[in-house]
């Protein structure tokens, strides 16, 4: 793996729980700088979680998260929110703001972090929904979009201050083919033109390992497989295959536990 | 027996947690850190959805319910010869009772449900965590302005209630029953004072602006973020702000007038 001074997000035996559920037991996860890393594994598995613990939106019960040098779930609230402006995330609904025009939605992160004349933010504005092909689309409101476009505004937005960690929390999810190309497509070009730090999490396999430098795949609260898109198709585990091809019954069982069938019919109604 | 116990003291429990909650976010998002300047154009446009849009249904009730207590007030009066009396009458209930309580209710209705439903419907959609991300607390953001602009209209709703409501009155009284216009204003006006009634009205109408939007604005910030989460914590704000403005408006008359 990547030398240490390439890690920008080094997360190191971090426990997460919800009430008694256990979510992650000790994972320990490394994002290298400028690369996309994708996060896979099965719906369930607190994917969308790690990047909530990752923005410091939930904070974890052991571990650390580094972001560099800083240790997120320490920081104070003023740092944290400095923090965050180093991070864009592209929610999994688009997470628009329903009362302001596409322009504005882009707008917005401008508007409240920097002192920028209105001159200069309209271009920023017009640049970066060039970049997601949606300029065109700037006096339209949220609800006349296509849930594509959405999702491509709401990147615009989440590059609006250039960031250096992008997150994308399942971005192909209920996208029709041609936009789920689109998206896949932007998510690598951004990731080479602006040069910072992809973090994807999602259960489309082949579109993300298209894109992706490293993959780690968590399930039951551990990471069970790592390693790049060729490395993981590779490895010789029951788990890791049965996800990679998506095979229905296997570790994870086709069943959800259950008494004996047969049993369970015969059974008199109480 | 047991299971009965423990579902009451867990049910008191998370009643106490959610009431720490709530306090928690009041403070959180209006004393611990304002920001005036920021605000005031949110402010200003919550204020227009908040109170300028439940004018309406102010304006309507106002009116109707003046009116009917003029009719009442006359047919009641008339038996004793002292329906001049129905000025007085009308202004006494509308300032200190019916203006504050009615509103509140009114208000709960139709501004309080909204504001829980589409705060509830920002955190379903992931648009507060997603400010939040973008580094803008949802709290300063959202909150706040919602809460200061129920807290503002509110009272002055309120005050519209009464006028209207006294010149409903008087439209019955004076225009179609023929009671003397000289003495209907007259009694009115001797008989209502300023600090005892009209003073005291507003008062509530403050109390019970700030309970009302405060149970509205938590409710929506603390719901479950699912279709059916949300539909119950918008009828949870109904729920409670009648019941928390029903039982304010005893708590704060036995305080203002007990002892006359």
């Amino acid at each position: 793996m990547e030398p240490l001074s390439d890690i920008i997000i080094d997360i190191r035996g971090m426990s997460f729980s919800r009430g008694s559920r256990t979510i992650f037991d000790d994972i320990s996860i490394r994002v290298p700088r400028g690369k996309v890393t994708a996060i896979m594994g099965p719906s369930g598995t607190g994917k969308t979680t790690l990047l909530k613990l990752i923005g410091g939106q939930l904070k974890p019960d052991s571990g650390q998260i580094l972001l560099e040098q800083d240790d997120i779930p320490k920081l104070g609230r003023r740092e944290l929110f400095l923090a965050r402006e180093r991070m864009g995330m592209l929610f999994q609904s688009g997470a628009l703001f329903t009362d302001m025009s596409v322009f504005e939605n882009v707008a917005f992160p401008l508007r409240v972090h920097t002192d920028l004349t209105g001159d200069m933010i309209r271009d920023i504005v017009l640049m970066k929904l060039q970049a997601v092909g949606l300029r065109g689309a700037a006096r339209l409101m949220p609800s006349e979009l296509s849930g594509g476009m959405a999702r491509r505004v709401a990147l615009a937005r989440a590059i609006a201050l250039d960031p250096d960690i992008v997150m994308y929390d399942e971005p192909f999810t209920g996208q029709d083919p041609i936009a789920m190309g689109v998206l896949v497509n932007l998510i690598r070009r951004l990731n080479q033109a602006l040069g910072h730090t992809s973090i994807i999490v999602s259960h489309d396999i082949k579109e993300t390992l298209s894109i992706a430098d490293y993959v780690y795949m968590v399930a039951d609260g551990h990471v069970i497989a790592q390693g790049s898109p060729d490395e993981l198709a590779a490895v010789d585990s029951e788990q890791v295959r049965q996800f990679m091809q998506g095979l229905p019954d296997g570790p994870v069982p086709f069943h959800y536990p259950a008494p004996d069938l047969m049993q369970d019919l015969l059974q008199e109604t109480p | 027996m047991l299971d009965w116990i423990q579902t009451l003291g867990e049910s008191a429990l998370s009643r106490l947690a959610a009431f720490g909650r709530a306090g928690q976010l009041l403070m959180q998002s209006l004393i611990a850190r304002p920001a005036p300047f920021t605000m005031f154009p949110l402010l200003v446009q919550q204020l227009y959805f908040v109170g300028v849009l439940s004018l309406v249904i102010i304006v309507v009730s106002g009116g109707f319910i003046g009116m009917v207590l003029g009719l009442q007030g006359y047919t009641i009066l008339v038996d004793y010869g002292s329906e001049q009396a129905v000025g007085q009458m009308v202004a006494l209930s509308l300032v200190r009772e019916l203006a504050p309580v009615v509103t509140a209710l009114l208000f709960a209705g139709r501004a309080g449900s909204a504001l829980t439903a589409e705060i509830g419907l920002m955190k379903a959609t992931e648009q507060l965590a997603s400010l939040e991300m973008i580094g803008v607390d949802p709290l300063r953001r959202v909150i706040a302005p919602r809460f200061w602009a129920g807290f503002i209209s509110l009272p002055i709703l309120t005050v519209i209630f009464s006028v209207v409501g006294v010149w409903g009155g008087a439209i019955v009284a004076v225009d179609w029953l023929g009671i003397y216009d000289g003495s209907f204003w007259a009694n009115m006006q001797h008989s209502v004072d300023f600090y005892e009634d009209v003073l005291n009205g507003i008062i509530k109408s403050i109390v019970f602006g700030a309970v009302v939007t405060w149970i509205a604005v938590f409710e929506g910030y603390d719901c479950v973020p699912t279709s059916e989460g949300i539909s119950q914590a918008t009828t949870r704000t109904v729920v409670f702000s009648s019941l928390a403005v029903l039982g304010l408006d005893f708590i704060l008359t036995a305080l203002m007038f007990g002892e006359l």
